[in-house]
Order: C-alpha cells, then sequence, then structure tokens
C-alpha cells in the first residue's frame, strides 16, 4: 500500500458483547467471585463440545448492518492454535476464513469515513492474574470467568492519520455500540491493538497491543510516534515489532519481533456446525435493529426543527442524544439543541469531561433553557449557571432565588440601580454625551455589575439613554 | 440375548446385586488375564445395582456395559489410555453413557484402547498400560482402537455390551480381530458430547455386541439429537431392533478394490462363501469400483484426522487436570515438559504430522486439499448408494496378527492397515463388522450402508451370522 501522510494508524478492536451468557455455554458473563462463572466447556476439558451462542451473532450482524458492511453467507468458526496459560484448549474459537462482516466503513466527528477490513466473532481468553503486578510476580493465577466470552472484533483499514482520529475513531465505534445496545459501557471492555507507521519512518509498522479505551489510544498513539520520531533522529531503522502499552507508566515496551510471531495452523472447528447465515435472519435482525446516530439525527431534524449540525453533535455521543431525549419533554427542543450543542459542549471542552463524567441532569438543564426561553434568566446568567451545573448538583431556581439572579423586570428598580450609576460616573456620562460609544459599554456594565448580570442590557441601554 | 434379561430384570427375577458381584468377579479375573480393562467401576456398578434391585426400570435394566476408556463416565478415571489423563475424574457421563444409564445399565468400566485411539492394534497403548490380549489366541492383537470393548464383549458369558469409538475404523476392526458385531453409526447418529476428541468431525459412538439383536438395543438407546452437541442428527431414531430377516432383493455392491494382493487368502475366501449365500438368500450382487476412496482415503484421513487430533490434544498441558509436575520454569518450559514426559510415541508423531500438515505453506497443500479429496470420496459413496443397499468388502485385509509380526511393521504399514476402514469413516457412513468364524481367527465382513440404514446393516448381520 502506498501511504503519503505523516502517521498511518490502522486498529483492531476487540469489543465485548454484552450477551447473558458466554459464546460457547451457558455461563454467565457476569461474575464476582473469581472463577465462579465456569463450567467444563468454558475450561475446556475432555469431552466438552462448544454450542454457539445466537444471541452473539445478532449482535454481530447488528453491527455488520450499522458499519454497512457484507455479510458472509455462512458462518464459519475456527481453531487459532497457539499455547499460552490464559487459552483453556490452547486454541482460540474464532472466525478465520470467512469473517461475519466483510469492508464497511464508520464515520468520523469530521464526516470522514474510515473503511473496515472485516469484522468476525471470537471467544474471549481467561484472565491471568498477576499478584505482584506483571513484571514482579513469581507466579500468576487464572481466572476462567473470562474464558470464553463473546468478542466482537473489528480491522480497520490503514487510513487514521493522526492519534486525534484514533481516539475520535473509538469514540464514534463506542457511541454506535451503545445505540445498538450491544455493548455494556459501564462494565464491558472495549480494547484495541493499533498498526502504526511515520513517514520519516519509510512506514515501518509497529503494532501496540492492549489498549484499552479511547482516551488511552491517543495517548498511547502519540507516544508511540515520539518513540518511532527518536529512534530515527538517533539514525537507527524502526523494526517490525510487536509492542505492549504500558498504561500506568504511559510508555510501551517491545514484546517480539515480527518475524518471530506464531503460525496459528488455523483449521475449521469441526465441533461447529457450518450455519447459513439466511436472508431471514438479517431481514429479522435489520428490522429490529434500534435507531442509528444518523437515523436519530434525521428524527430531530424533522422532529424538532433544530439544525442538522446541532442534530449530528448531539446524536454523535449517546448519553448527550439520551439526555437530550429527556429534556425535549420539558421544554423548547430548538433552545435546547443550541444550548447542548454550544455551550454544554463548550463547558464539557473547557473541563476535558465526557458529557458521562459531568453532573448535569435533564431537570436542571432544562430549567435553565426554559428560564431563558420566557426571559426569566439573561444569557450571561443561564451560561454562568450552566458552568456550575456541569462540575456541581444543585437546585436551578432555588440557586437563583438566593442569589437573586432572576432577571430585573422592576423597572422601577432597575432605573434606580442605573440613576445611582450616573450619579456615581460623572465622567462617564459626559463623554457619553460626547458621543463616545465606549462610555455607554462602561455604563451598562456598571449596571450590570451592580445586578450581578441579572439585567437584560437591551433595558438597560434603553433607561440609560432616557436618562441622559 | 439381552432382551430376555431385561425381562427377567424387570419382573424381579433376577438378584441384580448379587449377579453383578459375581460379574465383577468375572471380569476381575478376565481383566488379569487379558488385560482388557482401564478401570473396573466397582462401586459405580454396584450403587447402580442397588438400585435398580429396589426399582427395576428400563430398557437396558441390569444390562452390564463396559465403555471405552475415552468416553466419559462422571467420577470414573476416564483416560482415553493416556498417562496424560491420569487422574482424571470427569464431572459429567458423556451422553450416550447416560441415556444407557437412564435405562438401567450397568457401567462395570472402562476398556483399553490405543491412546487417545491411536492405532489399529491396541498396542499403542499409552504410558503405563497393557496392551491388551486376543481372546483367542493371546499371542495376537485385540485390534484398535476400541480393543478392549471387543475383547470384553468376546469374553463375556454374562449380558453385555461395550461402547467403542470410531475415528477411522476403531470399531468394525478390533470386532473383526475378536469375532464380534460392532457396528459404527451414521455421523451424528449418537452424540459425542463426553467424547474424548480424538478428531471431532470423523469420531463416532457405536456399540459392540455379541450379536445384531443387543447392538440394535444399544443402538436405539444411545441415538438421537442432544443439544450439547452441535453436530448431533435431528433424524427421527427407528426401532432398529426390528430386525428384517430376509435378504431377497437386498441390492449389494462388492467393492472390487477391496480384494486386492494385500488381502489374505482366508479373508477372502471367508467373505466369498458369505457373498454366494447372499446370492443364495435372494440378494442382487454386483460388484462395483471405488477406485478414488481406497486410492485416497489414507492420505486424505490420516491428514485430517491428525491435523484435528492435534488441535485436540493441545489442551493437555498439566493446568487443569490429568497428569502435573512441580510448577517450574516459563509455560512453555512446563508445558513441553509435561508433554514430553506423559505422551505415547504415536500421540506425539500424530501431534507432529498433524501440526505440520496445517501449517501455513503447506496447509493449502495438505489440510485444505484432504478436504477436497474428502468431499470427492463422499461423492463416489453417494454415487453408489444409488444403486446399491449395501457395500460390501472385507473389514481388514487379514486376521489379527500376532504381536511379533506388529513389532516389525513400520508406521506406514501400521497406517495401511486401515485402507479398508477409513472411506466410510470419511464420509461419515454407517458400517458394521459381522464376524464369520473360521477354524483359525475370525474373519470381519464389512457392511457400509448409506447415512441412517444403519437398520440395513443390523438386518444383514442378523442373516449371516445365524
Amino acid at each position: 500500500m502506498k501511504f503519503n501522510t505523516d502517521v498511518v494508524i490502522g486498529l483492531e478492536i476487540h469489543i465485548e458483547l454484552d450477551t447473558k451468557t458466554k459464546l460457547f455455554c451457558g455461563c454467565s458473563t457476569k461474575a464476582d467471585k473469581p472463577n465462579s462463572s465456569t463450567c467444563e466447556i468454558c475450561l475446556g476439558f475432555p469431552g466438552s463440545k462448544p454450542v454457539l451462542n445466537k444471541k452473539a451473532v445478532d449482535y454481530s450482524l447488528r453491527l455488520c448492518l450499522a458499519t454497512n458492511s457484507k455479510i458472509a453467507s455462512e458462518l464459519i468458526f475456527s481453531r487459532k492454535n497457539y499455547f499460552y496459560p490464559d487459552m483453556s484448549k490452547n486454541y482460540q474459537i474464532t472466525q478465520y476464513e470467512l469473517p461475519i462482516g466483510d469492508g464497511g466503513e464508520l464515520e468520523l466527528s469530521t464526516s470522514k469515513k474510515v473503511g473496515l477490513v472485516r469484522i468476525h466473532i471470537e471467544e474471549d481468553p481467561a484472565s491471568l492474574v498477576h499478584p505482584a503486578g506483571m513484571h514482579d510476580s513469581a507466579y500468576v493465577l487464572v481466572d476462567y470467568n473470562r474464558s470464553g466470552r463473546p468478542l466482537c472484533e473489528l480491522v480497520t483499514q490503514p487510513e487514521l492519520t493522526s492519534p486525534e482520529e484514533a481516539r475520535d475513531f473509538m469514540k464514534q465505534l463506542i457511541n454506535v455500540l451503545r445505540y445498538l445496545k450491544i455493548f455494556d459501557v459501564n462494565n464491558g471492555v472495549i480494547k484495541a491493538d493499533a498498526n502504526i507507521s511515520i513517514k520519516e519512518g519509510d512506514y515501518n509498522r509497529v503494532e501496540v497491543k492492549n489498549i484499552t479505551g479511547f482516551k488511552e489510544i491517543e495517548r498511547a498513539l502519540n507516544y508511540e510516534i515520539q518513540r518511532q520520531k527518536q529512534v530515527v533522529k538517533e539514525g537507527k531503522k524502526i523494526i517490525l515489532e510487536t509492542r505492549a502499552w504500558d498504561a500506568q507508566a504511559g510508555v510501551t515496551h517491545s514484546m517480539r519481533s515480527k518475524e518471530s510471531e506464531a503460525d496459528y495452523g488455523y483449521i475449521l472447528d469441526p465441533d461447529l456446525v457450518i450455519t447459513d447465515i439466511t436472508n431471514e435472519w438479517v431481514k429479522k435482525i435489520k428490522d429490529e435493529l434500534p435507531e442509528l446516530p444518523r437515523d436519530r439525527a434525521k428524527r430531530y431534524v424533522s422532529e424538532y426543527k433544530i439544525s442538522a449540525d446541532d442534530a449530528k453533535v448531539l446524536t454523535q455521543d449517546y448519553d448527550l442524544a439520551e439526555f437530550f431525549n429527556a429534556v425535549v419533554k420539558k421544554t423548547s427542543p430548538v433552545q435546547a439543541a443550541r444550548w447542548a450543542r454550544r455551550e454544554l459542549v463548550r463547558v464539557l471542552n473547557y473541563n476535558n469531561l465526557e458529557f458521562s463524567e459531568s453532573k448535569i441532569t435533564p431537570d436542571g438543564f432544562a430549567t435553565i433553557v426554559d428560564l431563558y426561553d420566557k426571559k426569566k434568566i439573561t444569557d450571561n446568567v443561564a451560561k454562568k449557571i450552566l458552568e456550575k451545573l456541569v462540575i456541581e448538583k444543585f437546585d436551578v431556581k432555588d440557586y437563583i432565588k438566593n442569589e437573586g439572579l432572576g432577571v430585573v423586570s422592576d423597572s422601577g428598580k432597575l432605573e434606580g440601580v442605573v440613576k445611582e450609576v450616573i450619579k456615581n460616573n460623572p465622567k462617564a456620562v459626559e463623554e457619553f454625551k460626547a458621543g463616545k460609544g465606549n462610555a455607554l459599554n462602561f455604563l451598562v456594565g456598571q449596571v450590570m455589575r451592580q445586578t450581578r448580570g441579572a439585567a437584560s442590557p437591551e433595558e438597560v441601554i434603553k433607561i440609560i439613554k432616557s436618562l441622559i | 440375548m439381552i432382551e430376555e434379561h431385561v425381562k427377567l430384570v424387570l419382573a424381579k427375577k433376577v438378584d441384580v446385586v448379587k449377579l453383578t458381584k459375581e460379574v465383577l468377579a468375572i471380569v476381575k479375573k478376565l481383566d488379569k488375564e487379558y488385560k482388557v480393562y482401564a478401570e473396573i467401576s466397582e462401586d459405580l456398578a454396584l450403587s447402580q445395582a442397588r438400585a435398580l434391585a429396589k426399582n427395576p426400570k428400563g430398557r437396558f435394566a441390569g444390562v452390564f456395559v463396559s465403555v471405552k476408556d475415552g468416553i466419559c463416565v462422571e467420577d470414573v478415571q476416564s483416560r482415553a489410555s493416556s498417562k496424560i489423563l491420569e487422574g482424571y475424574k470427569p464431572p459429567f457421563s458423556a451422553t450416550a453413557v447416560q441415556n444407557l444409564i437412564e435405562e438401567g445399565a450397568i457401567i462395570i468400566g472402562k476398556t483399553v484402547q490405543d491412546e487417545f485411539g491411536f492405532g489399529g492394534f491396541c498396542t499403542n497403548v499409552g504410558l503405563g498400560f497393557d496392551i491388551p490380549l486376543n481372546p483367542l489366541d493371546k499371542t495376537r492383537s485385540v485390534g484398535g482402537s476400541s480393543g478392549g470393548s471387543a475383547a470384553i464383549t468376546a469374553l463375556a458369558s454374562f449380558p453385555h455390551i461395550a461402547l467403542g469409538e470410531s475415528t477411522g475404523g476403531s470399531i468394525v476392526n478390533p470386532a473383526s480381530f475378536c469375532g464380534v458385531i460392532g457396528l459404527c453409526p451414521t455421523y451424528g447418529r449418537v452424540s459425542r458430547y463426553g467424547l474424548i476428541d480424538y478428531a471431532n468431525s470423523l469420531d463416532k459412538i457405536g456399540p459392540i455386541a455379541k450379536n445384531a439383536k443387543d447392538a440394535a438395543l444399544a443402538l436405539e438407546v444411545i441415538s438421537g439429537y442432544d443439544k450439547k452437541d452441535s453436530t448431533s442428527s435431528k433424524e427421527k431414531v427407528p426401532i432398529y431392533s426390528n430386525l428384517k430377516k430376509d435378504v431377497t432383493g437386498l441390492r449389494v455392491g462388492i467393492i472390487k478394490e477391496a480384494f486386492g494382493d494385500d488381502v489374505s487368502k482366508v479373508v477372502k475366501d471367508s467373505i466369498n462363501k458369505k457373498i454366494d449365500e447372499l446370492k443364495k438368500l435372494g440378494a442382487k450382487v454386483e460388484v462395483v469400483s471405488l477406485k478414488k476412496n481406497i486410492e485416497y482415503g489414507i492420505p486424505a484421513y490420516y491428514i485430517l484426522a491428525t491435523s484435528e487430533a492435534s488441535t485436540n490434544l493441545a489442551k493437555y498441558c498439566g493446568m487443569r487436570y490429568g497428569a502435573t509436575e512441580k510448577l517450574e520454569g516459563s509455560f512453555n518450559e512446563y508445558f513441553s515438559n509435561i508433554r514430553s514426559k506423559n505422551f505415547g510415541e504415536e500421540a506425539k508423531r500424530r501431534i507432529i504430522l498433524g501440526t505440520f500438515a496445517r501449517t501455513s505453506g503447506y496447509r493449502d497443500a495438505y489440510y485444505i486439499k484432504a478436504m477436497k479429496v474428502r468431499t470427492i470420496i463422499i461423492e463416489e459413496y453417494k454415487k453408489a448408494f444409488e444403486k446399491y443397499d449395501v457395500l460390501i468388502s472385507p473389514t481388514t485385509p487379514m486376521t489379527s496378527p500376532k504381536f511379533s509380526e506388529i513389532s516389525k511393521m513400520t508406521p506406514l504399514q501400521h497406517y495401511m492397515a486401515d485402507v479398508l476402514t477409513v472411506g466410510p469413516n470419511l464420509a461419515g457412513l454407517p458400517h458394521i463388522n459381522i464376524p464369520i468364524k473360521t477354524k483359525d481367527m475370525p474373519v470381519g465382513l464389512m457392511g457400509i450402508s448409506n447415512h441412517f440404514e444403519e437398520g440395513v446393516l443390523l438386518s444383514l448381520a442378523e442373516v449371516l451370522t445365524k
């Protein structure tokens, strides 16, 4: 493949599907005590046989449909063979010859479309517990609760050109997964392996493994770019290798060179019959497919008459969209969309928070928007309260009342304040009379200060002009 | 024999506990002499007998059953006759075993086999196991890999059937060497759940019995769909024990290539005599050529079987069950140590062969090509079954060889002994060994029928053994 960008990134993402039971046995996917959710199948006991959990296939089909992937005509599973202590059978049941999804694409927030190579289903290995940390433990413990949990692996084309884009991809993917209701964002794990190369390094590819979540991916890739640049700067060649991301230390370290990688000796898994993915099956999944971000954006435009831009931003974050759904029941959709998209997103970015990390509630937000819409608070006050509401919990109406932030609609009271300001600022009054525009702004500012922003600036200007 | 016994048990005319004690005494004695058991399940047998004495019920009430070591019996050491599974007591029973238990069977033990099924003479037993001796001549092989099951069936003087398992001929081959009925059913007819895998796309559990009727009764009990085995079939289970005792009009194809120079004279003569008998009884006998399956069966079989086996055997690494060692070194060193010490030579050979056949660079030339050959072989059979109800050949090219002869054979000569049986196994076709008595060792006549036509084979066996 010919590349020309400074950085080339491709991702392999493992998504834990939110099914009740494991991929090939009836064990629960949820467990607290180590090795409490296991049976002869997920422990790989001799004589046990896997039986496919169709729900995991349904969920994977949802993802295929949501990404416009071509769906395979048959469901085929293979054995990927390698020895490792977290493998109950020393082979992993996965899809090799024919993945369930082929091609497909996912849209970034910038509207750039990133191509997908494939989507396939596989089982998760057990988890290894290092009692004294990764490097200092004399032994490891194996917890088979994870063994056999269903995973969907999604592989992108090497079309991402920066760590930010990689982060955005992960974020958009998680968003779609949540719309599809196939991923439990609170308890499920989503992991990425990233292939990354840089122009200076002649696009020699390094694989960085074990990156969890979208914030980590940006960190890991930024680190790796710097590391590769440094290698080139020192006059050395970038070697094809697999590196592990150590999130705690914030560094990647070498695991093995690509040359010494295992040959997996794939064979078809003869315990699982080849199943047709019939048109009826796909149609059923399609008919039951939950609303996707793009569909919801369209619906918001037609149903609430909000702008297409606002709709897109709102639907790109599942939590924000759900929040909006709750808010529109309480206040004007157009104002709510405008305030959510511009102000709420601005405040979140300012605080470096994801929506899900903020304290804001639909009630509080709707109250602000509603009071603003009915001109009971000013634009300024609304913004200030919103800023506060993102990071702490309080009752909006009580707060406005206690702090006296309601619009000073009593014109007699406001006139008193203006008179006071005129009296105390003779110089500015003179300048205003002399036609200096800044003087008016100064006077308005003084009134706003006195009223702590609770006055409408238009009203204030009107009164000043009538009094001078 | 079973049918009458079950009636007596249900009518409480048999003291089941007393009989079980007697049978256990007999099998212990036989085992000392012929080395047929890997494990005698005395406690289980007695507890089943006591329960039955209180409440006699089931289609197999009071029938004694020996189970090939590789078929799991809950809480009874099940090792597939391999040292690497030392001490492994499965927490569950194979579905076939469970079905028999629910019908009142009494499980008396686990029979010795070639380690994981890797052999045709039962001389490839795992490290520390004794090689079973042929009941008719102790200097000769019982056949394999279900050798212990065939031998105890020949020896049993009590109501008994054994469960065997066939991947490439492991039911009919030992049945032939021991002179008993061995029926390998259609792939998927009997659930494989609880069968310690050799090669999953080929493995089949089936009965070994003294006569066709007993085999039919056993097949009725163990057959049927099992949701725990995705490859088990939903095809209805017929009443196999309603045997037709008439072969008039039966369309018989004699496999031409199965009577070549490698086939011994006594085998040819014995089979030809039976063919004449069939003609006299009104069967329509013709010769049919199945060239591809005789020519390519062995390589295709060994590539596919070892490819699958090499992945199945990966799980034995001393971590969760079976043989263990002191935990030392890296996991690679530990796994290698366990596997080096506890697998027998043939198991190691097949792991290496199978791993090679699926390694990238060779995978297309071996594994993928063998899968294609398998399809061609199935098509050849399917075509033959448009014209015939049953195909006939010898089960093995020779009668049971002496251990002294076997020890001189190369691994390839060992593999070639399966030449006649790998075909129906690759095609998942039911096949039966029908014993023919001679003045020396017994000869085996193999009948092959179309998928799910086990009834035809049982009827043929009934007619030819009367």
